[in-house]
């Protein structure tokens, strides 16, 4: 179970390899815009802490020393400009990175291999276009990439992928979508992520990546 | 109503408490009702804290635990985030202004009594068979099955809600634009009205979209109607739009009045003037309208059309502008100061602390390409909790502190305020960093359950330890407060500020100020200390 894990706990590894083949799409995606933000936010974090554990220690109130605040006006429109301007780049800067990535991780290419699923309580069904159906177990060929539409027959349910980096809720009376592709054979699990009821922690459906021959071998089986 | 108000509040008989207009006992009222739904919400965070600290269902049944998880969530939402800040807009906003009491003393008094009905309602879902299971947010369909529980106890609790709310709301609005004493302009007020009022005006745009949903629940449930249900050709993704409409402004409306705290603190402590004063009163009141325009991040997965989930990815990132620029500003009006560490100071800081982690880590989460793998994750959990949890709890408890000596006239015991601080700030952090981390590795969260895997388990065990820590903290504070009721006399000014809060004595007398009207002087300022 935990070696089948592994890889989750290994995010910030495996996106410093970035000329390595991931082990799923679109998770390298969402690895480059964790380190971007990462990156950012500890940088601001710093900008904004520093200064202020620097004030606190030498503006800090001392018998005989420092009694009584400086009377002075410390007004400064330019420091308040900046620090209206510099944020305002940086978060557009960070929508607009956002906005490129997901479009990659939103878009299926359009050789995807379609899967229906759907979700129930407490379960999900995979029907392929052969005409297979499968119960809380999914599989698919490494190397290619794989669409899921997802509608729900009750109530709303969520598909996540941890190795994959990717979700989409499944919603009674709509088709939604996501899509992932394995470039490794392995067994992976896939998580419910929207609360629907008592048994909604045990929502999971194993993921079976195989080569393309098993695949083939498995799909014309029966 | 003369004699109700004839005592100082803590003199008061049990007569009174039951029939005072006075906006202080009411704020008192709002205050205990508060911390007491606190504490009962955060002992069901404990267990499932508890629940969570190794895998596999050991002490709670699954659908206790629901029950547990809804039951923190909204109590801690509507009855400690939102609620106390109505104790402190009670008590303050009219000294504050220079009046004599609201508006609508009467209308303040049904209001209150309108949320001690709906705490009632919240008390009968403590029996097994009403127990709500549909989490806070009530998503259908799930709430019209049969598991959710009753959900017409849970449409007319919001609804007793809303009506304290709409009625407070009126009343405070009025209040603060009519009865401010001559010379103190909107411009010159405190900036923690500012906080408390914007948050007042958010509630009382967006609540009546949030009741218009769960009145919709209601007639879907139990009448037959099919707003919500696919199954007759409605859209449960309906309701999220409408539900989010008010209740991601409602993250404002908890978080405003703490930003206005920590103003106030801030100033007073350092002994300096706002820096940028009329900025950080365009950020409050910015931040409270751009709060209307990002609500659907909450639903960046919910199937939407992908053009409004640029859009709104676009306008929630913007508000990180008007944030930033009162972080700023706080900084700056440490510079030149005298600073003086003291409680009060140390929660307004430490939660300024908390609001940074908090804000840095809900940046990635207006961004789809981010939230698309940690949505409905621990991450979000431990996100809003840096927030909501702590930003707005710090804030709270900072201004318990800070106007201590003034509700009750004694003085606080510093030592045990400063092990409160640093139990709360060492625990929370073990205990919302780790659920962060958690999440990131993929633990989603609302589970009762999850499967054996190394690092998850450790590092729930990490938010396990860090909940004891915060919960023994918040112990200690509750202990500090009741200590300093016989403490020494605080006196009327303790901490040297011309606000006008301070320039009547402690406790308040009845009707506030000995003299009326209240006169201040041309060059008055709440925050002129020399």
């Amino acid at each position: 179970m935990t070696q089948m894990f592994s890889v989750i706990g290994t995010a910030a590894a495996s996106s410093a390899a970035s000329t390595a083949v991931p082990l799923a799409y679109p998770a390298d995606s969402w690895d480059q815009m964790f380190n971007i933000w990462l990156g950012l936010a500890v940088v601001i974090y710093l900008i904004v802490a520093l200064p202020m554990l620097y004030f606190l220690y030498r503006f800090r109130y001392q018998e005989g020393v420092n009694e009584t605040a400086s009377t002075k006006e410390y007004e400064s429109h330019g420091l308040e400009v900046l620090w209206t301007i510099v944020p305002l780049i940086v978060v557009i800067y960070l929508a607009v990175q956002s906005l490129t990535l997901y479009s990659e991780m939103r878009n299926p290419p359009p050789e995807s291999l379609v899967v229906k699923t759907t979700g129930m309580m407490w379960s999900w069904q995979f029907d392929y276009p052969s005409g297979k159906t499968t119960y809380s177990e999914l599989t698919v060929p490494v190397g290619k990439p794989i669409k899921l539409e997802l509608t729900s027959r009750d109530v709303i349910h969520a598909l996540h992928i941890p190795a994959a980096k990717t979700m989409e809720d499944a919603v009674p009376g709509r088709v939604t979508h996501l899509w992932f592709q394995f470039n490794e054979t392995g067994e992976f699990t896939s998580f419910c992520r929207e609360y629907c009821g008592t048994l909604h922690s045990k929502m999971q459906a194993k993921i079976k990546v195989v080569s393309q021959e098993a695949f083939d071998e498995w799909i014309n089986a029966n | 109503m003369q004699e109700t108000v004839a005592n100082p509040w803590f003199r008061a008989s049990f007569r009174e408490w039951i029939f005072t207009t006075d906006h202080k006992k009411i704020a008192i009222l709002y205050g205990m009702t508060s911390l007491l739904f606190f504490s009962v919400a955060g002992l069901m965070g404990m267990a499932i804290r508890l629940e969570l600290n190794q895998p596999g269902v050991q002490y709670l049944d699954p659908d206790l635990y629901n029950y547990l998880l809804t039951g923190h969530g909204a109590v801690m939402l509507l009855w400690w985030a939102i609620a106390f800040w109505g104790a402190f807009s009670n008590f303050l906003i009219p000294i504050m202004i220079g009046a004599r009491d609201v508006a609508f003393p009467r209308l303040n008094q049904l209001s209150y009594w309108f949320f001690f009905s709906a705490s009632i309602l919240v008390l009968i879902t403590l029996i097994p068979s009403q127990q709500i299971k549909m989490m806070w947010t009530g998503y259908p369909p799930f709430v019209l099955h049969d598991t959710a529980g009753p959900t017409g106890l849970y449409v007319l609790i919001v609804i007793l809600i809303a009506g304290s709310t709409l009625g407070t709301g009126v009343n405070f609005i009025t209040t603060v634009l009519r009865f401010r004493a001559k010379g103190i302009t909107l411009g010159k007020t405190n900036l923690i009205i500012h906080g408390l009022i914007s948050s007042i005006v958010v509630q009382l745009v967006g609540v009546p979209a949030f009741v218009g949903a769960v009145v919709m629940l209601f007639l879907d449930k139990y009448i037959g109607t099919g707003f919500f249900d696919a199954n007759t050709g409605g859209d449960p993704v309906l309701y999220q739009h409408l539900f989010w409409f008010y209740s991601h402004p409602a993250v404002y409306v908890m978080i405003l009045p703490a930003f206005g705290v920590f103003s106030e603190v801030l100033s007073t402590m350092s002994k300096r003037p706002i820096f940028g004063r009329t900025s950080m009163i365009y950020a409050i009141w910015a931040i409270a309208l751009l709060g209307f325009l990002v609500w659907a991040h909450h639903m960046f997965t919910s199937g939407m059309p992908q053009w409004l989930r640029i859009f709104m990815s676009f306008t929630t990132v913007l508000i990180a502008v008007p944030t930033g620029i009162k972080v700023f500003n706080w900084v700056g009006t440490l510079y030149g100061g005298a600073i003086r560490l003291n409680t009060a100071m140390l929660f307004t800081l430490g939660g300024i602390f908390m609001f940074l982690i908090g804000g840095l880590t809900g940046i990635p989460l207006a961004l789809p390409a981010f939230d698309i793998n940690v949505h409905d994750s621990a991450f979000i959990v431990g996100h809003f909790h840096y927030v909501l949890g702590m930003a707005m709890t710090l804030g709270a408890f900072s201004g318990v502190y800070f106007w201590y000596p003034k509700i009750t006239g004694r003085m606080y015991p510093e030592r045990w305020g400063k092990i409160s601080f640093w139990l709360i700030l060492v625990g929370a952090n073990l205990l919302y960093f780790a659920m962060m981390m958690v999440g990131i590795e993929g633990m989603p969260r609302r589970y009762v359950d999850y499967p054996e895997i190394d690092y998850w388990v450790t590092l729930n065990q990490i938010s396990s330890v860090g909940a004891v820590f915060l919960a023994v903290g918040v112990g200690v504070t509750f202990y500090a407060w009741f200590k300093g009721l016989s403490g020494p006399e605080a006196g009327r000014n303790p901490w040297g500020s011309p606000s006008l809060e301070w320039t009547v004595s402690s406790p308040p007398p009845p009707q506030n100020f000995d003299s009326f009207p209240v006169e201040v002087a041309d060059d008055w300022s709440p925050y002129k200390y020399h």
